[in-house]
């Protein structure tokens, strides 16, 4: 599908694997130049730099963790400094550090917190700076269904993938009047490294859950994510949309 | 959406209602009478010279001169906060005249009678309601201008 | 046709009323107004109501007025010009006199301001420029004079001086009139070191809000004669004006132009120029405004009010003595009253009865101007002793 992005140039955080490549090939696919942020892993962000620049898109890696606010600005910065503006945001980067509320310690709090909810912070509000200013931009927020439900061990991360929806909508209220739209993409399990982790049992309950009986591949995401950035959706805001399989109605 | 203009709007509906959309497509507009050309700033559906009802809005350049303008020390309702703000009247280089708020690019001390600014169209950033309204700058200001709808 | 005059004025003290409703305080003007003339009520055919209705919460004041002061079921109705309210009242009386319909008329003109709050007060009387076009930027009434001020300023070296003398001038002779809302005279430094309102016009620089009425009961000739026989002060000359509201499209604010077409119609119709003058009473709403009242009036040339007021050509002994009740600054401001105050000055004038402390001797010929708004409106009256 042709989505009309040739030229605009993306920044997506925790582009280096998973659904973050996928969205980087994605949006390189329909002509954005591509940054990505990434943090450790430097054969992985090679991979996904050539696989831009096979694609014929120039593609800028930068290392920057999402914790870290003034790395986040310093990465919003050499994006419009080296592609030449800003015109598309996906945030992505998210750990996870599961465990029952009463042997979470306040350090696994306080990671995924950091990573998942103000790493989202630091970056929008850079990218809301700008695209207020230029009066257009669009922002793309991955969060989860554990965001809308209670996941078992994930505490600190449905916190964090809850505040992130919030953040969206309040987002969307503020930035809606310059041309900016904000919207959450919500994924079940997907296919991912982060789930290979997993032990099977977790993967088969995901695709018992799942009405279309399978799990997302990241391209399934990158899909919506790019729909989103287009002009196609440029009356959806403020949205949190479920790219779940079914798994959560 | 005439109710989009101003900080506090006490007119919400007009014959040149769509004033405030192209403003806030960074586009300031004043009107030429469709029967014998002439152009009224602020812009009216009524041409004062010949009395013709049709009216078509056309893109003034903003360029333009202080004529008078005041320090506002007691403010009315609504502006509490914004005390004290500076306002001028302003002659357009195409003709007519406005009144605003000088913006920030405007060192208050040096406000004067003759001297010369730029009409900026503004989005009042801070609310939630789409408020647009133009301020005083120093001339060459750019802004960004977008395809009305 | 038939001349107009006045037989009988009444005043009440303008200040904070928050002892009385605006149908009492109008009848307060309207029961010493009848004393003045020592008229019968019954002689009364028919009242105008000056008064701006965006200040009460009554609403349609002149039906509630007229019942208050038993006149049902004569006839009544509102004027409403803004701050010319009053004269506008005046002029309406003036008209069914001329036009033969009625022979005694009650203006009353009456305002309670402190029924509102401070800033809803200011934002109201900023709407009295283009509530399209201006008041969503924040203007205020004084914002409006101050602008004036700085362009007179700009085109004529006038100074914040000048206009602190109007101010002095004002309060010096407040301080000799028991109806005004304020009775101290004041210094040039202390009007000097007054808060800023909008710039360069200052606290002192700003008539204040008052509450308060005034009334004049107007007659034809015959009857004027009958019922006041020399006390009568005839109202000769009448010229009534507007300029554009917006000054957006006002090409010179250095001046108003309704108050320089009215004066022109009042001379002509009284037979009178400038010089003809004894005493006036001008809209001093603001101390700029008095000193292009004195220029838009032919008192002095275009530019010379400053000078004016600083060689005390406007106090009595002077060439043209003007707002010798205190004028709008002293006395304070209920709008709709205005205009009726200034024309009971004029008759005390005229008669001799302004007490030893402000009368100006030999006053035969006098003059009333009252604007509306920022200009939109001027009435400036001509009146005679014969």
């Amino acid at each position: 599908m042709q989505l009309g992005l040739d030229g605009r140039v993306a920044l997506v955080t925790g582009g280096s694997r998973g659904i973050g490549a996928a969205v980087c090939l994605e949006l390189a696919r329909q002509g954005c130049e591509v940054a990505f942020t990434y943090v450790g892993e430097p054969d992985e962000a090679n991979d996904t730099t050539s696989a831009i620049e096979k694609l014929g898109r120039r593609a800028l890696p930068l290392e920057a963790d999402a914790a870290d606010s003034a790395a986040t600005d310093k990465a919003v910065d050499r994006t419009v400094a080296e592609l030449g503006g800003l015109d598309v945001l996906v945030c992505n980067a998210g750990i996870t550090r599961d465990a029952v509320v009463w042997n979470m310690s306040d350090k696994a709090w306080d990671d995924v917190i950091a990573v998942n909810l103000k790493g989202y912070f630091t970056f929008n509000r850079a990218a809301a700076r700008l695209f207020k200013d230029q009066r257009r931009g669009r922002i793309v927020n991955i969060s989860s269904i554990n965001g809308e439900r209670g996941k078992f061990g994930q505490a600190n991360y449905t916190a964090a993938k809850g505040g992130v929806n919030a953040m969206t909508r309040t987002l969307a209220r503020e930035l809606g009047k310059f041309n900016v739209t904000v919207n959450a993409v919500a994924p079940g399990m997907v296919a991912t490294e982060m789930a290979a982790d997993l032990a099977p049992e977790f993967r088969n309950a995901a695709v018992r859950e799942s009405m279309l009986g399978r799990l997302a591949d990241p391209a399934d995401i990158a899909h919506v994510v790019a729909f989103l950035c287009s002009d196609f959706a440029r009356h959806m805001t403020g949205q949190v949309i479920r790219v779940d399989g079914g798994q959560y109605i | 959406m005439f109710e989009w203009f101003g900080k506090v709007n006490f007119c919400p509906h007009t014959k040149v209602d769509g004033f405030a959309g192209h403003l806030r497509a960074g586009r300031l507009m004043g009107s030429t009478c469709t029967a014998c050309g002439h152009l009224s700033f602020p812009p009216r559906a009524d041409c004062p010279a010949c009395r013709h009802g049709e009216f078509e809005f056309t893109e003034m350049s903003g360029r333009g001169a202080v004529m008078t303008f005041t320090t506002i020390a007691a403010a009315p309702a609504g502006f509490e906060d914004e005390v004290p703000f500076q306002l001028g009247v302003v002659d357009l280089e195409e003709g007519g005249r406005l009144l605003a708020s000088f913006g920030d690019t405007v060192d208050p001390e040096k406000i004067a009678i003759d001297m010369p600014v730029q009409v900026v169209p503004r989005l009042f950033e801070e609310s939630e309601d789409i408020k647009v309204h133009y301020t005083l700058e120093i001339p060459g200001t750019t802004w960004v201008k977008t395809d009305p709808e | 046709m038939s001349r107009v005059g006045i037989v009988g004025i009444g005043h009440t003290v303008f200040g904070r009323r928050s002892d009385a409703t605006v149908q009492e305080l109008a009848f307060e003007a309207w029961r010493d107004a009848l004393a003045d003339g020592d008229l019968d009520p019954d002689v009364i055919e028919a009242t105008v109501i000056g008064s701006v209705p965006e200040y009460h919460k009554q609403r349609s004041l002149a039906g509630v007025i007229q019942e208050y002061l038993n006149l049902n079921p004569k006839p009544t109705w509102l004027t409403e010009v803004a701050c010319a309210s009053g004269s506008a009242a005046i002029r309406t009386a003036w008209l069914s006199i001329k036009a033969g319909v009625h022979d005694v008329v009650a203006v009353i003109g009456c305002q309670k301001m402190t029924e509102l709050e401070t800033p809803e007060i200011l934002a109201l009387m900023g709407r009295v420029g283009d509530v399209q076009w201006e008041s969503g930027f924040g203007t205020t009434f004084p914002g409006y004079y101050a602008m004036f001020a700085q362009r007179h300023m700009h085109e004529f070296g006038t100074t914040a001086e000048h206009l602190a003398q109007v101010a002095v001038k004002n309060h010096y002779y407040g301080a000799r009139n028991t109806k005004a809302l304020f009775q101290k005279e004041i210094t040039t430094a202390k009007a000097l070191a007054s808060d800023p309102v909008a710039s360069p016009l200052t606290v002192y620089d700003c008539c204040a809000n008052a509450d308060g009425a005034a009334c004049v009961i107007l007659a034809g000739e015959s009857a004027a004669r009958k019922m006041g026989g020399d006390r009568v002060v005839w109202l000769e000359g009448n010229g009534c004006a507007t300029s554009s509201m917006s000054v957006l499209r006002r090409p010179d604010l250095t001046g108003i132009p309704s108050a320089r077409e009215a004066a022109d119609q009042a001379y002509r119709m009284a037979g009178i120029t400038a010089g003809d003058v004894k005493v006036a009473e001008v809209h001093d709403c603001f101390t700029i405004a008095e000193i292009m009242a004195y220029e838009d009036l032919g008192f002095c040339g275009k530019g010379e009010g400053g000078a004016f007021v600083a060689e005390k050509q406007s106090y009595i002994g002077g060439a043209t003595p003007v707002n010798v009740d205190g004028g709008l600054k002293a006395k304070g401001h209920p709008v709709g009253a205005t205009g009726v105050s200034m024309a009971c000055e004029m008759v005390r004038q005229l008669r001799g009865e302004a007490g030893e402390a402000r009368q100006v001797p030999d006053a035969d010929i006098g003059l009333t101007h009252n604007v509306g708004g920022i200009g939109q409106y001027c009435f400036v009256n001509v009146f005679k002793k014969d």
